[in-house]
């Protein structure tokens, strides 16, 4: 009786990803001097956060240094129906996106330096309100990482600098959406909730070339990195007569991060003035299809396969910073992040489209060894699309607004 | 930190500050809404889960589409509403999902009555000093039935004072329409099909209270004279309604020794078994001996005695009777009535300049599976998420895709922008 709520279900592999950032469901708030300047910065040798860029220019880098960088994340979406004009809003939480550096040299070769990098280039959460029109596709999506980078940077010459890093990568998700079965007593819907945890390992490297006083370059390279969920849970709230058709239990999905390649460039064209451009490739086709594995299987609760079709996709980003004073830096930027998804594919866990966002920010030392950044980003992005598995069809909105500050110690 | 405080403060200041987007245009177009009246049969009076039903009737069509046009534009959709329990012309109340023991003492999940008996009160109480309804559907009503006097049909006795001197049109007409749709024709077909056949159909030729083609013309040549608007709903192939496709025709599954011993009696008059699945016996007076198995495309009926199948031979040793069964004959008179039916219904749409609604199409969609915002739906039986219990009547989604489908077609015809109604909100299948 029931062997057709299978296909329901089917539809329920809407997932991962995230309203977010920059592209897809990656997040570029890796710090505030490159988040002030449009994410631009790879041949910058500004502070620790070089990690994260490029790790070839660490070693750039002359003193020892600790930062430490915090960016509240704000996101607004809402949705409007394409046939029934009803609006929806997300009611998403805050995103904190961190990220910390310690960068040090070996007391016998400055040449060489070692470095710790922490950070979040994923982690937010997507919750749309109760009741809203795509609740059977999705309700909320959590997702939390936490990258973890020990590098070597090593300056080969006055000229060249290398540095490579390894990845740990912890990730947290958690996904919940509506099943239309609904209960006896109050007429409420049935529930899935997914969630689990992964690791996965990859590597940052990064080439920087000191060509001139006024003129660097970089190219960098970060790896691919499957997220694996082995032992997720699926719990599923239905009514007592389903029950035995959706046994809660174990399950498994994966979620490639896609690898980017970056070349960038810093001009001087002043002592004063600095302008960086940058631009990222970043190979989204690897995130063709998500799939869910259930450990149990039964005639209504059936592995599953959703396409995403992403495709490769660049982006953009143009900064500045001019030194107001000795102590008194201010930036601007833009960049503009093509969109790796297809009208027909577009969900609502990553309202996706191309971007084009704004940064300001500025930098202040307060002493010798002490000082502060702060930035602002603020991004629209519209995208009017019916994803072809759902049905789901209408206009996504968000507005992204992203204050951030770090504090860097150097000695 | 201030930096920080800002930063929270101006987050704060930020969350109220929402994507604006510009709303669509709502408008009626040319449709006047001040007065919709509905007319039809079964599914449009709100009949679903075998039984008229409080549930089915604020979850019809009809009332969904007021609703949207309410968006725009106030105005009253009346119904003659009745208790949750319901009834229907057997005494019987609504359906529900439950569960079932059958005769080989296997409980499953199956449709089960709400009550042992239905709320006779609704069919004792006449509720005509409530005023005129803008549902004008009644349960079971045939196209012919419209504008007869005397019409014999117990729900519509209960809300009309005076039998004898008005009709369901008369009703209709003096609560002054100025728009009107109507799903006529589908209860003829349901009634002819639902009887296995057996019944005698509505031609569809003939004048009003006789055929088709006279009685619906006469119902939309009083609308138009009454100076309302409309749109007239043709019909699905009601063959693909679940009450037909639920039961396959092959159900007959048996073993080598079942098989043998079928085939030591059915031999000797030209029917032989095979271990697997085989077509049912059923009645067939063409045959010569009166019986033979059934043919892949014919057809069970839902309201089939199972137990009888399961456990007393209906079907294997004792042939099925011809009310429970449609033929291959059977299927083409009744998909060729279909078709005429439909052939009328879009020629006086089309003389009247009257909005023809697709229904037809729209059911082809239930039957080959659709999704809607993350929902699958199909017109398979309970799990489909489509039809309501009795398997030929819509449950409050099949009935919102309705109303969708008629806004669709009112936007395009009368220069409308009415919003559709979100079918996720509606009730489906409740599980206990």
């Amino acid at each position: 009786m029931t062997q057709h709520l299978t296909k329901k279900l089917l539809l329920f592999a809407a997932l991962f990803p995230l309203l977010s950032l920059s592209q897809g469901y990656q997040v570029n708030l890796q710090g505030q001097v490159s988040q002030a300047m449009g994410g631009a910065g790879l041949a910058m040798t500004e502070d620790g956060s070089s990690l994260f860029f490029n790790p070839g220019a660490s070693a750039f880098i002359e003193k020892n240094e600790v930062s430490l960088n915090f960016t509240p994340t704000f996101a607004n979406g809402t949705f409007l129906e394409a046939k029934t004009n009803n609006l929806a809003h997300t009611v998403s939480p805050m995103g904190t996106p961190f990220s910390a550096y310690g960068l040090f040299h070996l007391k016998d070769s400055s040449s060489l330096k070692l470095g710790m990098a922490v950070y979040t280039p994923f982690g937010s959460t997507v919750e749309w309100e109760d009741g809203w029109e795509g609740r059977f596709a999705l309700k909320r999506l959590q997702l939390m990482s936490i990258f973890f980078q020990p590098t070597v940077s090593y300056k080969i010459s006055d000229k060249i600098g290398l540095g490579v890093g390894l990845i740990y990568t912890y990730g947290k998700v958690n996904l919940q959406k509506d099943l239309p079965l609904q209960f006896e007593d109050d007429g409420s819907y049935g529930t899935a909730e997914l969630a689990g945890t992964s690791h996965g390992f990859g590597y940052n490297a990064g080439i920087y070339f000191n060509a001139t006083d006024k003129l660097k370059f970089a190219l960098t390279y970060r790896s691919r990195i499957d997220m694996n969920v082995k032992k997720g849970q699926a719990i599923f709230t239905v009514p007592a007569s389903l029950e035995d058709k959706f046994p809660s239990g174990e399950f498994s999905a994966s979620l490639p991060l896609p690898s980017v390649v970056s070349l960038g460039t810093v001009v001087n064209p002043t002592d004063k003035l600095l302008l960086a451009l940058d631009i990222n490739y970043t190979n989204w086709s690897v995130y063709d299809t998500l799939g869910f594995d259930y450990a149990v299987n039964t005639e209504s609760l059936e592995d599953t396969r959703s396409p995403r079709m992403y495709e490769a996709a660049f982006a953009f980003r143009l900064g500045a910073q001019y030194d107001v004073t000795d102590k008194f830096k201010a930036r601007i930027g833009v960049s503009f992040a093509q969109t790796p998804s297809l009208d027909d594919y577009v969900t609502p866990e990553s309202p996706d489209a191309d971007r084009i966002s704004y940064t300001i920010g500025l930098g202040y030392a307060i002493t010798k060894k002490i000082s502060l950044d702060a930035s602002l980003l603020y991004t629209q992005l519209e995208r009017e699309a019916t994803n072809q598995e759902t049905q789901l069809s209408g206009t996504f909105k968000t507005i992204v607004f992203a204050p951030g500050i770090q504090f860097n110690y150097t000695f | 930190m201030k930096f920080t405080y800002l930063a929270l403060l101006s987050g704060i200041v930020f969350i109220s500050c929402k994507p604006k987007f510009e709303m669509p245009e709502e408008h009626l177009g040319t449709v006047n809404v001040t007065n919709y009246i509905a007319l039809g049969g079964s599914n449009t009076a709100g009949f679903s889960d075998g039984a008229f039903n409080l549930k089915g009737q604020e979850n019809s069509y009809a009332q969904i589409l007021s609703e949207q046009f309410n968006r725009i534009e106030t105005s009253t959709f009346n119904q003659s509403l009745v208790s949750e329990m319901g009834i229907n012309l057997d005494g019987n109340s609504k359906l529900i999902v439950g569960y079932k023991t059958d005769c080989n003492d296997e409980e499953s999940l199956s449709p089960v009555r709400f009550n042992s008996t239905g709320d006779n009160s609704i069919l004792s109480a006449n509720v005509s000093s409530l005023g005129l309804f803008n549902n004008m559907a009644i349960p079971e009503m045939s196209v012919t039935d419209v504008n007869t006097l005397n019409y014999n049909n117990p729900f519509y006795q209960r809300i009309v004072a005076d039998a004898s001197s008005t009709s369901v049109l008369d009703l209709a007409v003096a609560n002054n329409p100025t728009f009107y749709t109507t799903q006529l024709g589908e209860d003829d077909i349901l009634a002819f099909a639902t009887s296995g056949a057996t019944s005698a159909p509505t031609p569809t030729n003939g004048a009003a209270g006789v055929g088709f083609e006279g009685s619906l013309e006469e119902v939309i040549t009083s609308m138009v004279a009454a100076g309302a608007k409309g749109a007239l709903l043709n019909i699905p192939n009601v063959l693909n309604h679940p009450y037909f496709t639920t039961i396959p025709y092959n159900g007959l599954e048996i073993d080598a020794e079942q098989a043998e011993s079928l085939n030591s009696v059915f031999n000797p008059i030209g029917l032989s078994f095979q271990v697997g699945t085989n077509g049912f016996l059923i009645e067939d007076t063409s045959e010569p001996f009166g019986v033979r198995k059934m043919l892949p495309g014919e057809k069970i009926l839902l309201t089939i005695p199972l137990d009888s199948v399961k456990c007393y031979g209906m079907g294997i040793t004792n042939y099925i009777p011809d009310r429970y069964s449609l033929t291959l004959e059977e299927i083409e008179v009744i998909e060729q009535m279909i078709t005429e039916y439909n052939q009328v219904i879009a020629s006086l749409a089309n003389q009247n300049g009257v909005a023809l609604v697709d229904l037809h199409s729209l059911y082809k969609s239930f039957h080959n599976e659709t999704v809607y915002n993350g929902v699958s739906m199909s017109s398979d039986f309970i799990s489909g998420g489509t039809f309501s219990l009795d398997g030929l009547n819509l449950n409050p989604i099949g009935q919102a895709k309705i109303a969708n489908a008629i806004i669709e077609e009112l936007n395009t015809f009368y220069n409308a922008a009415i919003p559709f109604a979100d079918v996720t909100t509606y009730p489906g299948i409740i599980f206990p």
